[in-house]
């Protein structure tokens, strides 16, 4: 199944569609290689999301095709129970919506489910659980049901529930979204480490704070489903005029000391203007 | 950085703040809860019931330490016995051994009387009411009730003795259950449900119903509160809170089926193909023989006493 010359993800232009009318991709071609962290960026609704399943194997191009490890992923090749096996172990998807991912009635039977369903044993898999759960700092919510749980402790677990799988290739879905800025950081660091570990990282994001941190190379999508750019992310980061025209920056009119002006909006300007502030009010804090 | 003097786009009402109470200081009249907010208080009623019973199934008592699977069984005979008992005696002489279990079980025996018999006498008690007057079950008149049409009404000693071994043996039925699922967590209730040979699908497809049941309760109390938080006047309109409901039950089968699509998804995400796997439990512990050598006691002891009264 496995090529070395061969790129992981090869998706050459790829058109899909919603009930064959909403147009979701639009000629996509991508290549992804073994251990690169790849970040699909792009504003609500231009295909991030439809790129992740596809590259899972879970939707099919309407046209174009889709190949993975060297080899064509299609429904007729994952109805091949081999192929599957080895496809469905080696790709794991954290989903954006933590509770369609985390559907057992326990944290351990989630966990459990992947490494069951390729073929481990119970003691391996239950091996498997409490390494990760451990891993993952989250041991004691084993026997939890999903509805005790808070919204990071469900990525928490949704990660947990792919991980224990040890797939090659991870997709996240908007990985940060919802989540608070200490379990964000946390969940960056993850990636990092395990991108470091030969993991291929895939992500779909529209944050771009701590994109230069995190990826190795940019997807953006613009908003007619089709591929605006593709570079690394400080020219991307760079490139204003492309950041506008997709939707991931936009003029942006507020007021600071009573004065309302107009500028492009990241979350960098706003860092800088606390930063800024914050000095301002130690001065004062200090003349006082 | 351009300097500009109002946001744009913004229409002019939106900048102006408007009044919301009466200006003569007047004060209203306070409302009835309706329809919609007793009934979506009740379901909310069911998700602190479900973390209450989680939290009576993790403290540590009696049943609570056993196996699940030999508490699946022995209940499962217990109520065969319960429902062959033809005397009332064996089944009044088992109900004090169910309260002590329960109370070795950490389940407060109070909360645990009052949950089996607020129910009992309602949904038992009018079923079986007919059944006690001599129309129904001839017999000897012993609570006279008057005369219809010439003749005598009443309620009969075959009758009440029929009616009252029905009754003791659905009360005990249901303490029997009660007692098992307060101390059980569902989950794992669920998992032992194949030691009954109830097929693995089965259980999956009930175990996911369980868990999406309360996210989808979850859904329907944020659109209500979404309402509600938006109602500025009375709203105890009827019709009004039907084509709520019709809405709110709409707007759900939507949900749940772009719910249920991306749930699939996941599962052949993590190499699902329709056949489910499940985690096999652990071995039984001498504890676990014992409790389970106890409770087969137990029906062996009630059916060969209730034999005995003949």
């Amino acid at each position: 199944m496995h090529s070395d010359s061969a790129p992981l993800f090869a998706v050459h232009d790829v058109c899909y569609s919603y009930l064959g009318r909403f147009c979701a991709l639009d000629g996509v071609t991508l290549r992804i290689e073994h251990g690169e962290r790849v970040a699909l960026l792009g504003a609500n609704g231009c295909g991030k999301s439809t790129l992740l399943k596809l590259l899972d194997g879970l939707i099919f191009a309407d046209q174009g095709s889709f190949c993975a490890f060297g080899e064509p992923v299609t429904e007729a090749t994952l109805e091949d129970e081999q192929f599957n096996n080895g496809f469905r172990s080696r790709v794991g998807f954290v989903f954006q919506n933590s509770d369609a991912q985390v559907f057992s009635p326990s944290v351990r039977e989630e966990v459990a489910f992947g490494p069951l369903n390729i073929g481990m044993s119970t003691e391996e898999a239950n091996e498997r659980v409490d390494d990760t759960l451990r891993m993952l700092e989250i041991l004691d919510l084993a026997d939890r049901a999903p509805y005790q749980l808070s919204g990071g402790q469900k990525k928490r677990v949704a990660i947990a529930s792919v991980l224990a799988m040890n797939p090659d290739v991870l997709l996240f879905d908007e990985p940060t979204a919802a989540l608070d800025p200490r379990t964000q950081q946390w969940l960056i660091e993850l990636i990092i480490e395990l991108n470091r570990s030969g993991k291929t990282i895939v992500l779909a994001t529209h944050e771009l704070d701590t994109l230069a941190n995190l990826v190795d190379r940019c997807v953006v999508f613009a908003e007619d489903h089709t591929i605006a750019a593709i570079d690394i992310p400080e020219r991307i980061l760079d490139d204003r005029a492309l950041l506008r025209a997709t939707n991931l920056i936009h003029e942006h009119a507020h007021s600071h000391g009573g004065e309302f002006h107009e500028h492009e909006h990241d979350r960098t300007h706003h860092d800088a203007l606390q930063h800024g502030i914050g000095r301002e009010m130690r001065a004062l804090m200090g003349e006082h | 950085m351009t300097t500009v003097e109002v946001a744009p786009r913004t229409p002019e009402w939106l900048l102006r703040s408007e009044v919301g109470l009466c200006p003569c200081g007047c004060i209203g009249k306070r409302s009835n809860t309706g329809f919609v907010a007793k009934t979506l208080e009740s379901a909310t009623g069911l998700l602190h019931e479900a973390v209450f019973a989680e939290d009576v199934a993790h403290r540590p008592g009696m049943l609570q330490r056993t196996d699940v699977r030999v508490k699946l069984v022995v209940t499962f005979a217990l109520l065969i016995s319960v429902s062959l008992v033809r005397h009332m005696v064996a089944l009044i002489a088992m109900y004090p051994i169910v309260l002590v279990i329960a109370a070795l079980s950490k389940v407060s025996v109070s909360f645990f009387i009052k949950r089996v018999w607020l129910f009992v006498p309602i949904f038992t008690g009018i079923v079986v009411l007919p059944a006690t007057l001599n129309v129904i079950t001839a017999g000897r008149i012993v609570v006279p009730l008057g005369t219809w049409f010439g003749h005598r009404i009443g309620l009969t000693e075959q009758g009440l003795s029929s009616g009252g071994l029905i009754v003791a043996r659905v009360a005990l039925s249901i303490s029997l259950v009660v007692l098992l699922t307060l101390t059980t967590p569902w989950n794992r209730l669920l998992a032992a449900l194949r030691t009954l040979f109830v097929p693995k699908m089965f259980i999956l497809v009930l175990g996911m119903a369980y868990r999406y049941l309360f996210h989808l309760l979850g859904s329907v109390s944020d659109m209500y509160t979404a309402r509600k938080a938006r109602t500025v006047n009375r709203d105890n309109n009827t019709r009004r809170g039907r084509a709520f409901v019709a809405s709110t039950a709409g707007a759900l089968f939507g949900k749940s089926h772009a719910l249920s699509e991306e749930v699939h998804q996941a599962m052949v995400s993590r190499g699902f193909t329709g056949n489910p796997r499940a985690l096999r439990s652990s071995s039984l512990r001498r504890y676990d023989i014992g409790v389970g050598a106890a409770g087969f006691l137990l029906v062996a002891i009630t059916l060969v006493g209730d034999h005995a009264f003949g």
